[in-house]
């Protein structure tokens, strides 16, 4: 569907980008309130719902038992993907996968997987025949804008308060699935000329591009990626980045204290 | 990033298994207007890879649900031929070429004054027909070769440019073993005149300086890459001068 951008938003987000405001009164690097609930599916080896303002995810881990890849023999496999359906907003409709949920899941995928966080050869049950396929699907219940970092939120949450069906399979007993590290994702979107983190819906309506930064526990940058139509400097990159170390930092240990829980 | 096995990539003296400097660019060559059909087109080979890029319009946008009413949209289809790697890859569309389809799409969408063309459509299409690392870098410089070949207004133009890392050494433009053996890639769409970036991906483990090292080595090779560009160009249309 053809989204008309009003160009009062527009005209009204730059106004208030000038004033240093934001259209729900936040302040540039302020996020959303977030709600994290792990191990919320009966069923899900592992399940995450995140609630972020008006943006609603869940995640759900499953495995199930495949012949590795030949040039892989001893190395189990690790799938992300996403499904925005039109449950999830007016603007979604039904049909075959679109681009944006594609690029949702390979970002989320990316960087999780590039975090090495999960050791694939743990996932090895018999050499050259049996291994593990872990599949995370991310399913967007309600887009209130910044579904990235919602969805890459509930994904390592889910992942790290998962149980390793191995019963099911009768190769032993459960165990919890061991993951190493918590990859944590941070998006910024261009609203009135400016970098905002967090954008929510009319911010996303009348914004430009977004930047997705996924950093791993030590700081390192894992995956990046810009979506939409627009450019940006070298500069504001630099600042977004600052940002995002603090921000992811404290996106983990959200996730650490739902853990230890 | 693969990252399997103890694999070096850099020899003794610090150079690469290919003899190239850490900083140093495989080869480049760009040509454009090389397809009759199309109302703009380019080739560009960087390294082992070949990339085609052609455009068609702008035309009127169909079906209409596609249709921008205050702009044109540029609708890029990136696809690897069959015949480009060394396994035989299954024609069609998959989740790769679907997503480096859009956010090329995105990068070019940046620089083309698709507010001239409300309703349009520009249709880029980039054939991969050797790949050898660093195809969707080598397909954005080709597709804005093809555009500015079939007289679209541009602001600036893309040039796709990647570096990474390999033995935990920052290296410009990373070839297929350095690929699939290293720890990062770094792929950007530098927009040479005003130094802004149009694209952006990264994959694998780097940290911010190391980050920082890696867009110095870009945007040094985007300069490079946009001098070839400007040739290629002026090839055509400037009788070679």
């Amino acid at each position: 569907m053809v989204e008309l951008v009003p160009s009062l938003l527009r005209q009204e987000l730059a106004n208030l980008a000038e004033d240093d405001r934001r259209i729900d009164g936040r302040s540039q690097w302020q996020s959303r309130d977030i709600k994290l609930e792990v191990d919320c599916l009966y069923n899900g080896d592992g399940s995450a719902k995140v609630t972020l303002g008006d943006t609603i995810v869940y995640a759900g881990v499953k495995f199930e038992v495949r012949t590795p890849w030949p040039d892989r023999p001893n190395e189990g496999s690790l799938m992300c993907g996403a499904e925005l359906r039109p449950i999830a907003g007016r603007k979604y409709e039904p049909g075959p996968p679109s681009p944006e949920s594609i690029e949702l899941g390979r970002v989320v995928d990316r960087g999780i997987r590039e975090s090495g966080c999960i050791d694939l050869q743990s996932l090895c049950i018999i050499p050259g025949e049996k291994v593990y396929g872990v599949m995370i699907d991310i399913h967007v219940l309600s887009d209130g804008g910044n579904i990235f970092d919602a969805s890459a939120l509930a994904a390592i949450a889910a992942l790290r308060t998962t149980t390793v069906p191995a019963s099911t399979f009768d190769i032993g007993d459960d165990h919890p699935l061991q993951v190493s590290k918590a990859p944590m994702m941070c998006s910024f979107t261009r609203v009135g000329g400016r970098y905002v983190l967090d954008a929510n819906e009319q911010e996303e309506l009348g914004g430009n591009e977004r930047i997705h930064i996924t950093l791993g526990d030590d700081g390192h940058l894992h995956s990046l990626q810009k979506g939409l139509k627009g450019v940006f400097t070298p500069a504001e990159f630099a600042e977004i980045l600052d940002v995002a170390q603090l921000r992811c930092t404290e996106l983990r240990d959200m996730v650490s204290a739902k853990e230890a829980n | 990033m693969g990252g399997y096995g103890d694999v070096k990539l850099l020899n003794d003296d610090g150079t690469r298994l290919d003899g190239r400097a850490i900083d140093e660019m495989r080869p480049l060559t760009a040509e454009v207007g090389i397809l009759p059909a199309a109302d703009g087109s380019a080739i560009v080979t960087h390294g082992l890879n070949v990339a085609i890029a052609a455009v068609y319009g702008p035309v009127e946008a169909h079906p209409r649900k596609i249709q921008r009413q205050d702009r044109a949209v540029v609708d890029v289809r990136y696809n690897m031929a069959p015949f480009s790697t060394s396994d035989r890859i299954r024609p069609g569309y998959n989740r790769r070429s679907r997503e480096i389809s859009k956010v090329t799409a995105e990068a070019l969408e940046s620089v083309v004054l698709v507010e001239r063309f409300p309703r349009a459509k520009i249709s880029v299409e980039i054939e991969i027909l050797a790949a050898e690392a660093g195809t969707r870098c080598a397909g954005i410089t080709a597709a804005s070769l093809a555009l500015a070949d079939a007289g679209i207004p541009m602001r600036d133009m893309v040039v796709g440019v990647a570096s990474g890392k390999i033995d935990n050494i920052v290296v410009l433009d990373l070839d297929k073993a350095e690929d699939n053996y290293g720890q990062a890639d770094l792929p950007v769409g530098i927009l040479p005149t005003t130094g802004e970036i149009a694209f952006l991906q990264m994959d694998g483990d780097l940290s911010p300086e190391e980050y920082n090292t890696c867009m110095e080595y870009n945007f040094k090779a985007a300069k490079e890459i946009h001098q070839i560009m400007i040739d290629a160009l002026k090839a055509k249309y400037d009788g070679g001068a």
